[in-house]
């Protein structure tokens, strides 16, 4: 039996961040499309959590791998250092970086933050509010005990949270993954189990 | 972000859609509004709703909901209406009705349903077939579009569609064969995808057979075996002439538990056709490399137990049932039936729970319990079959002119064969009825179009189509949005207006807490939970202290229990086919050249086979108008590098798919994952035809023939066609 994780959120002073297991990715946009309903994200051009595939090898021997991708609450926020107006931060106690959206310059004055995340995070609707928006770690529902939705989403529990440090003991995880490779000064907080490991492609 | 009000509330219900599974969605609920949308957080095993459930707030308040009722002004199929009062609606359905019994009879009514809701206790087809059966009869039709071979070979194999294994005997296999089967696209269960994980975890070795490298294969299978659409059944019997030939099948258990095996075993050995079905044999057929066959043929039959799991897809081909057929002798012959960690690669109900075929016949007996035995029913048209019955009649040697089609739960237009054809029939018949959720390519063609709640305006109770141990009461979330009302309330209303006493006498809920009383005792997973207790908790799980497996009881005592079938033992040999006397359903599982398949003359004109797979963003054609989930992929054609290179296509180009049926204009996506030769596109994309007749909806059924397989299976697999690249300034 897998065990139910809505308990380990009392951590202080950790950084916190998430854990994907793209053995188990099978690319179904559950995590997606439970972010984007819990949010409310109703303009498509916006992305939170966004799924990739990536295809590689030659017929018949060719190998396929999902990557479920937010905000990675980075250590050092690139997308914070660029921020003009200081309207991105990271919460104190657990690293969350977020943004302050009445502060926020929006992405057609500014978007400079959009320019520094290596990731491609933050995200300036199309329609009317243009002020960033991301991932928020869903810092609600774990400041009242739950998980991020994503999280307890995922159909094939390949999505888990907590402190990264601690994640990374649990699962033994590496930090690059097909599809995400680390920019240097950024320090993500996420770590992954890879679906092929170097060496079997 | 919507702020959490203080009157915020969770319910617990599901989704009635035909996935096979069924989820847990929570529904939050502020001043009657639908918030958010969450799922199982509780206890195992969870039953975690997929993208489309997650997206079913955007479905229920989207702005192409249809409103009112409809009166059509343009021609069919224009999509241009009128609003009407609902009494006008319904007098005119009423007097429309009237009048084709009057002149015609009622085999002149067509009802064509389908499976918008599946495995619903109240909330179905059924509504609409009551008031019809009552006003005396009409035509209905028979046959799925989804896994009419397995059901057929299921039955005439074993006696029963109950031949399937819960999803937690998955962990049990030493070996698991996914053939054609693709459960993280399709889910077929809802914890199917976990288990699979679970299993390859703990080293359970997973194999798929499939013309497409799926995101099952890819998540789970430590090898992939490409294979031609419609050959599986001569790669079947090539593993079974390895079996036998090696010696290396389950003689006791044939013994004891089956008849005509030595009947196969000629037909396969080659004693009766001088053709033995050697993997060599099969190779030239199929493309699977004959030593590939072979160790696939020792693996099966001596890494017991092992499960050879399918659904519908190898049998929705030409002669598809032989697939099923053979895929089950072979489940016996390695004596994989009745034992846990096996498969008899039946029809796949484990014997858990109210059977959801069973549930719908006591359902079906509850609304229809005054009617006079057979119904008064009409000779059922098969649903491959509906166009041409409608274009030809009784000149075409069907038994009626069609003069009102009815049809409910269903967007058959888009979802049943031959797509440009059906825009033709439906030209003719002087009525068309249609109740619908959205403006659906079939709703296009009502005349008098009715507007429908969804589940979560209304109580249900229900269970997976595919078995699984629970139950849900789909609990009414919000008032009716609109003006729409369910089928049941509306022909309650028709019944009234066309003088039929005794329609329904009871309300929602007293249907409901009837045919939950029924259900109880219909079942073995006794007791069940309270009306009150289930429709408050939303779900009940069946406590299952180890997985529930078909045949148990044969395998342990085959004297004692003999299987439901005519000679009381899994027939491999079917006398009831024999007696048929028909070449193309012969009484043993045989290969039998498809139509359309690789080595049909036709592929001169149209060289690549075409396939039709399901969609992880839509369920059938339900859910393809929701932005959410449009946004996730785009709809496009699988077509391998080098077939795409030699017609100088590249990724993304628009390209167009066509036969001598029709054409469609949609993405190339361009893919080492699927076999040269062979393109496949998501069914379930909404027909949108141009002025020049090109769909650039992509509706696949605009390619598809409308011909069903012998015993009756939708031959969605076996199709031809061309792939050029679209330029549509030059091809305007």
């Amino acid at each position: 039996m897998i065990q139910i994780r809505n308990d380990n959120l009392q951590h202080t002073k950790k950084q916190l961040g998430f854990y994907f297991d793209q053995s188990r990715c099978t690319g179904c946009y559950a995590c997606a499309i439970a972010c984007r309903d819990w949010h409310d994200v109703q303009d498509t051009t916006v992305h939170w959590r966004r799924i990739s595939a990536f295809e590689w090898g030659r017929y018949p021997e060719v190998r396929v791998a999902y990557l479920s991708l937010s905000c990675v609450h980075c250590a050092q926020p690139a997308c914070m250092a660029s921020c003009p107006v200081s309207a991105i931060t990271k919460r104190s106690q657990d690293g969350i970086v977020l943004v302050d959206q009445h502060q926020c310059l929006g992405g057609s004055v500014c978007g400079s933050c959009r320019k520094a995340c290596p990731y491609g995070v933050p995200q300036f609707s199309s329609s009317g509010d243009e002020r960033m928006q991301k991932c928020t770690l869903c810092v609600e529902r774990i400041d009242a005990g739950q998980q991020p939705v994503c999280v307890e989403a995922c159909p094939v529990y390949a999505l888990d949270w907590g402190p990264v440090d601690e994640l990374q003991k649990k699962y033994g995880g590496v930090p690059e993954v097909r599809g995400f490779s680390i920019a240097p000064g950024t320090a993500p907080s996420i770590v992954f189990k890879p679906r092929w490991h170097e060496g079997e492609e | 972000m919507p702020q959490q009000s203080l009157t915020e509330r969770t319910i617990i219900t599901s989704c009635p859609h035909d996935c096979g599974g069924r989820c847990m969605l929570k529904v939050h609920v502020a001043d009657g509004v639908i918030t958010r949308i969450t799922t199982d957080d509780g206890a195992e095993p969870q039953l975690r709703a997929c993208c489309r459930g997650r997206a079913y707030r955007q479905r229920v308040y989207a702005p192409d909901r249809l409103q009112y009722p409809m009166l059509r002004t343009g021609k069919r199929g224009e999509g241009l209406f009128t609003r009407i009062p609902w009494d006008e609606a319904l007098d005119r359905v009423a007097a429309a009705l009237q009048e084709v019994v009057q002149r015609y009879g009622t085999e002149a009514i067509l009802y064509v349903a389908y499976s918008g809701n599946t495995g619903t206790f109240l909330h179905n087809q059924l509504s609409v077939f009551r008031l019809l059966t009552l006003l005396g009869g009409f035509t209905p039709v028979w046959g799925s579009a989804s896994f009419w071979g397995s059901l057929f070979s299921s039955e005439t194999t074993y006696g029963t569609v109950v031949a399937g294994h819960t999803c937690d005997d998955i962990l049990n296999a030493r070996l698991i064969i996914m053939w054609g089967w693709n459960p993280a696209e399709t889910v077929q269960r809802t914890t199917t995808a976990w288990y699979l994980t679970r299993a390859k975890e703990r080293g359970v070795r997973i194999v798929s057979v499939d013309p497409r490298y799926t995101d099952s294969a890819a998540a789970f299978a430590a090898e992939w075996i490409p294979i031609r659409p419609a050959t599986d059944t001569a790669v079947l019997l090539a593993m079974a002439y390895v079996i036998i030939a090696e010696n290396l099948h389950d003689q006791a258990f044939l013994d004891a538990a089956t008849t005509g095996f030595e009947t196969f075993r000629q037909y396969v050995m080659g004693e009766t056709d001088a053709t033995p079905k050697t993997p060599a044999w099969a190779e030239a057929i199929s493309g699977v490399p004959s030593q590939t066959i072979a160790a696939l043929a020792r693996e099966y039959a001596t890494s017991k137990p092992a499960k050879l799991l399918t659904l519908g897809a190898p049998g929705r081909t030409a002669f598809g049932e032989q697939f099923h057929r053979a895929a089950a002798t072979l489940a016996a012959m390695t004596g994989n039936v009745g034992i846990y960690g096996g498969d008899p690669a039946g029809f796949g109900l484990p014997p858990v729970g109210l059977q959801p075929i069973a549930g719908t016949g006591l359902i079906s007996r509850k609304l229809t319990g005054n009617l006079p035995d057979g119904a008064r029913q009409r000779p059922a048209l098969h649903i491959t079959k509906i166009w041409d019955a409608l274009l030809q009649g009784k000149s075409g040697g069907y038994p009626a002119d069609y003069k009102l089609v009815y049809i409910t739960n269903s967007n058959c237009v888009n979802q049943f064969m031959n797509t440009n054809k059906a825009a033709r029939a439906l030209q003719l018949p002087e009525t068309i009825v249609v109740h619908e959720q959205f403006m659906t390519p079939t709703a296009r063609y009502a005349d008098i179009l009715l507007p429908i709640t969804t589940h979560l305006e209304r109580n249900d109770i229900i269970r997976p189509w595919q078995g699984g141990p629970y139950y849900f009461y789909l609990n009414k979330v919000i008032e009716p949005l609109y003006e729409s009302k369910s089928d049941l309330e509306i022909c309650e209303a028709l019944a009234r207006r066309l003088g039929i006493q005794g329609y329904s006498d009871r309300t929602e809920d007293e249907w409901l807490r009837l045919f939950w009383q029924e259900a109880e005792q219909m079942t073995d997973s006794k007791p069940l939970p309270e009306y009150e207790k289930l429709k408050q908790e939303g779900v009940y799980k069946i406590p299952l202290e180890k997985p529930v497996i078909a045949f148990r009881a044969q395998r342990e005592n085959p004297a004692a229990h003999p299987f439901p079938t005519p000679s009381g033992k899994i027939e491999i040999y079917s006398h009831k086919l024999a007696e048929r006397n028909d070449p193309l359903l012969p009484p043993i599982p045989m290969y039998l050249e498809p139509w359309e398949g690789p080595q049909d003359s036709l592929r001169a004109q149209y060289p690549l086979q075409l396939i039709t797979t399901h969609c992880k963003r839509r369920i059938h054609s339900n859910m393809h108008n929701l932005p959410w989930l449009r946004d996730l992929e785009p709809h496009v054609v699988w077509i391998y590098t080098a077939d795409a290179a030699a017609r100088g296509i590249r990724p993304g180009d628009l390209v167009k798919v066509f036969n001598d049926r029709g054409a469609i204009v949609l993405a190339a996506k361009v893919t080492e994952r699927i076999m040269p030769g062979v393109v496949s596109i998501d069914q379930g994309a909404w027909y949108e035809p141009g002025p020049d007749g090109i769909d650039r909806g992509g509706c696949v059924n605009v390619l598809l023939a409308d011909r069903h397989s012998p015993a009756g299976a939708f031959c969605s697999n076996s199709c031809l066609v061309q792939v050029e690249k679209y330029d549509s300034d030059t091809q305007r």
